[in-house]
């Protein structure tokens, strides 16, 4: 009997060993493969709450694979220096894996094809650093910056589809994410939008106080604004009290999203009827992609279908899909709501 | 003949410090063709509204400027003014973290950080005869360093009260406006009108002399660096309270305007007078410029040609010398000032 027991307890053992097994195994995602290898994520400068949630989403979406040993984070803090050397020390350690925010853009790319011929699987993203993929590294996870233009486009067409006047605030001159998004805009809007930004558009370097300066010069200017066109909303919530002082509503709104921003809407719609509020996603997930195609190419997975972060739609005052406009007043306001990882872990990544 | 007495020494009006300086007619004349240019050219600049959103940022350069000023007239130069500005924004938006009863602690916390922060730059370059520029700038990668620490370089949504205070209105006026009046009349009293005021601009003038002469050279030129920083840490809880969510590193566009409103003020690189008044008009000249600028909605490349151009006009003012009668000026303001150091 007791021999008998002691097999039952053994084969209700392996049984659910063999249980517990495959479901681990079905919560391994398909882009991590059986090999095990070290991750690093280098990013050209990690000094904002952007780049924490970000940071924070690559290295959750690493801790989903097992087959990663080892995950290490460098901050390039600005410095392309730095961001060079970070790159250089990883490949010369042998770490497998590279993921690179490369800010500084082509100037990296020599460290990054070092480090590809080396050995290591080199995956830039979201900042385009030139080169070629197969040859000076392994896969660029682009995003696609045209295809905001054409959300915002399509929405500025339904609330104004007689036409109207559109300004376009984005960063330091001539960044190549805002000229995207302008050429997104014009497959979409004919010659009834008339941008009345200086070409190709306002210059706030993302900086709220300049585009503070920037807006009031602007609305004084123009006594006619329809849609402001922004690809960084949450720096918008310093300037738009400016219209207050002009005794004007602030006026339709596309840009991306933010939970400072998202709560500056909830306090004041009443007080401005003109205000409406679309967002694409701010794109912390461009991030995850990247993650995924470096482990898979490192671990022997199999890599995933998209080649190109595509930021979705996220909020819509005006149809409420796929979302509302969305408040967490009690979570810091310098949070993205569209991201995959939730408010509360965002708040830990941001205030630690 | 006896009805006329013809005076042997020069009429009181020669040495009295109300002449009014060539960097005051410069300045307030740039100013004026501007206001005119921009009646002409782009009216919507000096459109009410327009000023009332522009003329808070002219408040808070012109006391960053006045500050620099301070240190100018020692001879030095103070190249911590972006992370004194930075590290007030920091701990007022950090500290208090949207808890308007947190404010107050924070904002002494703050001014007791550029105390300590001029106490040292002051030792280093008074005391330990260190150049300016290399005691500063080391100061400001020290400073910068706390800035990460308290802030990890993040912003943080600055607190109801402080957003009241210093990005508020009455009568129309930014708050801010009127700070910077406050300092700009008390910096104007103290330095003209007091003993410690004129000490402190002879010292400035011919430190030498002043030695000889028995001031305490160094205490005074510490008290520059000191003055200099409580003045940048004003400046920058004013920017956490105008915009809503200031970045960490708010300072670092405000430290090349600091040195070019002092410039073009009038006071000398070299040290000596001061020019508390033309200062602030400079910043605010340099602030309209940049707002006629936008108006005019010429591209962003000529914005800031437009802007370098001025400048350096208006430096390029002081470094002509005509050959008679602004000679004569120079000759004149040169025996006022060194009659008000002999005086101080």
């Amino acid at each position: 009997m007791k021999l008998s027991y002691r097999k039952g307890q053994m084969a209700v053992a392996s049984v659910m060993l063999a249980v517990m097994g495959s479901a681990a195994m079905a919560d391994v995602p398909s882009w991590c493969g059986p090999n095990e290898a070290s991750l690093a994520l280098v990013d050209g400068f990690g000094g904002n709450s952007w780049r924490l949630v970000t940071t924070a989403s690559g290295q959750a979406e690493a801790a989903l694979c097992p087959s990663i040993t080892d995950y290490q984070y460098a901050d390039g803090q600005g410095n392309t220096q730095k961001a060079i050397s970070d790159i250089k020390s990883f490949a010369a350690r042998g770490t497998k894996a590279i993921v690179v925010f490369g800010d500084a853009g082509p100037a990296v790319l020599p460290a990054l094809k070092a480090a590809y011929e080396a050995g290591s699987v080199v995956v830039p993203y979201r900042v385009d650093v030139g080169g070629e993929a197969g040859k000076d590294y392994t896969k660029f996870i682009g995003s696609s910056f045209k295809d905001d233009g054409v959300s915002w486009g399509n929405w500025i067409k339904s609330i104004l589809p007689d036409g109207g006047n559109v300004l376009f605030l984005s960063g330091p001159a001539g960044n190549s994410q805002g000229l995207d998004e302008l050429a997104g805009m014009k497959t979409v809007l004919d010659d009834k939008y008339v941008f009345i930004n200086p070409e190709p558009f306002d210059v706030t370097n993302w900086d709220p106080s300049l585009t503070q300066q920037v807006l009031s010069a602007e609305i004084a200017k123009n006594e006619k604004i329809d849609v402001i066109v922004s690809d960084f909303g949450p720096s918008l919530v310093g300037a738009l009290p400016v219209f207050k002082k002009f005794n004007r509503s602030i006026p339709a709104i596309a840009t991306s999203d933010g939970n400072s921003l998202g709560c500056f809407w909830t306090d004041n719609v009443k007080d401005n009827p003109d205000f409406k509020l679309f967002t694409v996603a701010t794109g912390n997930d461009n991030v995850r992609l990247a993650v995924q195609w470096a482990v898979a190419a490192a671990t022997g997975g199999t890599p995933p279908t998209d080649e190109i972060f595509k930021a979705p739609v996220f909020e819509d005052s005006v149809s409420g899909s796929p979302s509302a406009v969305q408040c967490r007043p009690d979570l810091p306001g310098s949070i993205y709501l569209s991201a995959t990882m939730s408010g509360d872990d965002q708040a830990k990544a941001v205030n630690k | 003949m006896t009805a006329s007495p013809h005076p042997t020494k020069p009429t009181p009006a020669l040495v009295s410090p109300f002449v009014v300086a060539k960097g005051f007619i410069t300045v307030v004349a740039a100013s004026l063709l501007l206001i005119v240019l921009c009646l002409v050219f782009a009216p919507s600049s000096v459109a009410q509204g327009a000023l009332a959103g522009s003329l808070p940022f002219a408040a808070v350069l012109a006391i960053v400027g006045l500050g620099q000023m301070l240190v100018v007239q020692q001879g030095g130069f103070d190249l911590s003014v972006a992370g004194g500005v930075s590290l007030a924004v920091v701990i007022s938006t950090h500290y208090p973290a949207g808890d308007s009863a947190l404010l107050l602690p924070a904002v002494l916390m703050a001014y007791g950080c550029a105390i300590a922060a001029g106490v040292v730059n002051g030792w280093l370059v008074g005391f330990a005869r260190l150049n300016a520029i290399v005691a500063t700038i080391g100061m400001n990668a020290l400073i910068y360093g706390a800035v990460f620490a308290v802030s990890g370089g993040v912003p943080k949504i600055t607190t109801p009260l402080l957003a009241e205070i210093a990005g508020g209105d009455s009568f129309g006026v930014g708050h801010a406006v009127y700070f910077a009046g406050a300092i700009l009349i008390i910096v104007a009293f103290v330095m003209k009108k007091t003993i410690a005021g004129r000490r402190f601009e002879a010292i400035g003038a011919n430190p030498l002399a002043a030695a000889a002469i028995g001031l305490n050279v160094r205490r005074h030129q510490m008290m520059a660096y000191v003055l200099a920083q409580l003045l940048y840490c004003t400046a920058g809880l004013l920017i956490a309270g105008i915009t809503s969510q200031p970045t960490a590193f708010q300072g670092d566009s405000l430290l090349l305007p600091s040195v070019a409103v002092v410039v073009l003020g009038g006071t000398s690189l070299l040290g000596g007078r001061g020019f508390p008044i033309s200062t602030v008009i400079a910043a605010l000249f340099l602030n309209q410029l940049s707002q006629f600028a936008f108006a005019v909605g010429v591209p962003y490349s000529a914005q800031t040609i437009i802007q370098a151009l001025a400048l350096g006009f208006g430096i390029g003012i002081y470094a002509i010398r005509g050959p008679s009668f602004a000679n004569k000026i120079n000759k004149l303001s040169t025996r006022e000032e060194d009659n008000e150091a002999i005086v101080s």
